[in-house]
Formats: structure tokens, C-alpha cells, sequence
């Protein structure tokens, strides 16, 4: 059962060849495009394409200027290539699970979804102020040597020690 | 290719990475966070190491585009509140168990409470598009 297809298909990958294929993105999108990775900036493209007539300024800035902006792809292909991941590996279309946190936390699912949904209120603000996310200051930031995406991630690890540190104790009852 | 296909190819193959090496599973998150399994803080870090050295030898080999234009990587600002936004992403990250990208990997996966970070992470944009109306950011 360890043939090419598992390997490759269903078997989690080693974290070298994740990191490997992650990280030639930096270059290949500077080759290719000429821009730098990020992920979280497209939010705000994704926005401005479904109400390309909202007033706020900041959707009229030049990172906003095209309605089908080249990140809404770049994101609809994250979302496609992992559909993929899922299909080959022979996993369900859908799941309600969502790893240690629904095994340990009874809690329904449209509670659960609303707490996510917490957690992603603070993913899209925090990701705007610090001008980044994990790929736009952890990868692409780090890989171009630059000081304000190292404070940025060193912000990243130490709340998310803290909150992951509430959840465990707190939501998980200390689960060890 | 235009440019939008190679978009939409690269982004694939992104998403299509985090789901293989489980960037995409809570307990990754979850095992980053309490040090119980540090798989993804290797992911990340040869993900640096890579990328810089790609960016090396695009540099080495005349630092140019596929159509000739000279590679100039963006240079993010350095302000105070870099550190403030950082600690405010990383409560969301702690609390989702995924950051902006990963979380797409596990809508495109199937996971339905993916829904509610993703949404989440729209009005939280949004809510920073109206904080800098007022200049409050």
C-alpha cells in the first residue's frame, strides 16, 4: 500500500516537500507576475468583486483598480487545489469536524461555526493592520529578509501561543 | 499563459500543498501552538529558506521577469502597528486553527466550520476598510 499514488495522493506529505512547493511560489510569482505572495490582501479583492460599488476608499485604492483582481484567481485556486487534495486522497465532499476542537468541544455546529467565525474576524483585522499574513510576512517577508515581517510573525506566534493556550484550557477542559 | 491562468495554476498548486502536508488540519494548528508536534513550524521554515534562495538565483540570473522587467520585491512598511495587527492575527489564528491562507485549503477540503472563518475573515476586512474611512487605522 505504499505504491507512487499513496505517496503522493494520500499520505500527508513530509514537511520538506510541503515547504519546498510553498516556497518556490516566491519566486515563481515575482518570474512570472512580478508580484510578491499573500493571501490575505485578497479578502479585500474578493470583496471589491462582489460590491465593485462599495464607497469605502480603500477599496478604491490601485491594489483594488481591476474588479477581477489577480488574487480572487490566486485564491480560487487555493481553494481548488485542495479540492483536488481531497478527492485524490479519498476523503468526503463535506465534514463537520474540525479536528481535537469538535472531538473535545460540545458544542453544535452553528455555535461552532460562530466561534470560527470570531477567530476570523481577528485573522482579517489583525492580517490588515500588520500589512500581512503567514504568507505575505511569515514566507514571503522572512524569505526577502525584512525587519517588519519579523516582528509581525514574532506578534503572530505570541497571541496565537496565547489563544491556542485558552482554547486548550479553557474550551478543551486542559487537555493534554 | 495569461496571466490570470497562471494565477489560478500557481494558487492550485498552493492549496493543493497545505492540504498535503496538513497545513489545513486543526490539530497542525493546534500542535504548533502548544509545541505538542512541530511539523508546520518546519513547513514554514523551509518555506523561508527556499523561497530566499529562489529569490537568489532569479537575482543571480539578471533579476528579470518572464517578459523582461526588472524584479523588485515589495518592501513592507515597518510601523508600530505592525506588531499590534500581528497580535491581533495571531488571536484569530489561535482560536480558528487556520490562517487566511490554510483556511481556504480546508473550505476547499470540505470543512463545513471553514465557512465561518472564511466569513469571518471578509468582515474583518471590511471592518479595517471603515476603521481607515476614519482614520482611525
Amino acid at each position: 500500500m505504499n505504491g507512487w499514488y499513496e505517496t503522493l495522493f494520500v499520505n500527508p506529505w513530509p514537511w520538506w516537500a510541503g515547504g519546498l512547493v510553498i516556497g518556490l511560489l516566491v519566486p515563481l510569482l515575482y518570474y512570472f507576475e512580478n508580484v510578491s505572495l499573500g493571501v490575505s490582501t485578497g479578502y479585500g479583492s474578493i470583496i471589491k468583486a462582489i460590491f465593485p460599488g462599495t464607497r469605502l476608499k480603500w477599496f478604491h485604492s490601485s491594489t483594488f483598480a481591476d474588479r477581477w483582481g489577480w488574487r480572487v484567481f490566486f485564491l480560487g485556486g487555493m481553494v481548488l487545489g485542495a479540492f483536488i487534495s481531497a478527492r485524490l486522497g479519498g476523503r468526503p465532499l463535506f465534514t463537520g469536524e474540525m479536528g481535537l476542537f469538535t472531538a473535545n468541544v460540545d458544542w453544535s455546529l452553528p455555535l461552532t461555526a460562530l466561534f470560527f467565525a470570531v477567530g476570523g474576524f481577528f485573522l482579517g483585522l489583525g492580517a490588515r493592520i500588520a500589512g500581512g499574513c503567514t504568507s505575505g510576512h511569515s514566507i514571503h517577508g522572512l524569505a526577502t529578509l525584512q525587519p517588519s515581517s519579523l516582528v509581525a510573525t514574532i506578534g503572530f506566534l505570541a497571541t496565537g501561543i496565547i489563544s491556542t493556550y485558552f482554547v486548550r484550557v479553557f474550551l478543551m477542559g486542559g487537555l493534554s | 499563459m495569461t496571466g490570470k491562468t497562471i494565477y489560478l495554476v500557481l494558487g492550485t498548486a498552493f492549496g493543493f500543498a497545505l492540504s498535503r502536508v496538513g497545513a489545513s488540519e486543526y490539530d497542525l494548528i493546534f500542535g504548533m501552538f502548544t509545541g505538542i508536534d512541530l511539523t508546520l513550524v518546519w513547513v514554514i521554515l523551509t518555506a523561508i529558506v527556499v523561497g530566499h534562495l529562489g529569490m537568489r538565483v532569479l537575482t543571480a540570473a539578471g533579476g528579470k521577469t518572464r517578459r523582461g522587467e526588472n524584479i523588485e520585491p515589495k518592501t513592507k512598511p515597518l510601523r508600530p502597528t505592525t506588531i499590534i495587527g500581528g497580535g491581533i492575527m495571531g488571536i484569530g489564528w489561535g482560536l480558528s486553527g487556520a490562517c487566511p491562507g490554510t483556511v481556504l485549503a480546508q473550505l476547499g477540503e470540505g470543512k463545513i466550520i471553514a465557512l465561518g472563518t472564511v466569513l469571518g475573515l471578509i468582515v474583518g476586512t471590511y471592518v479595517y476598510a471603515l476603521l481607515t474611512e476614519r482614520g482611525s487605522v
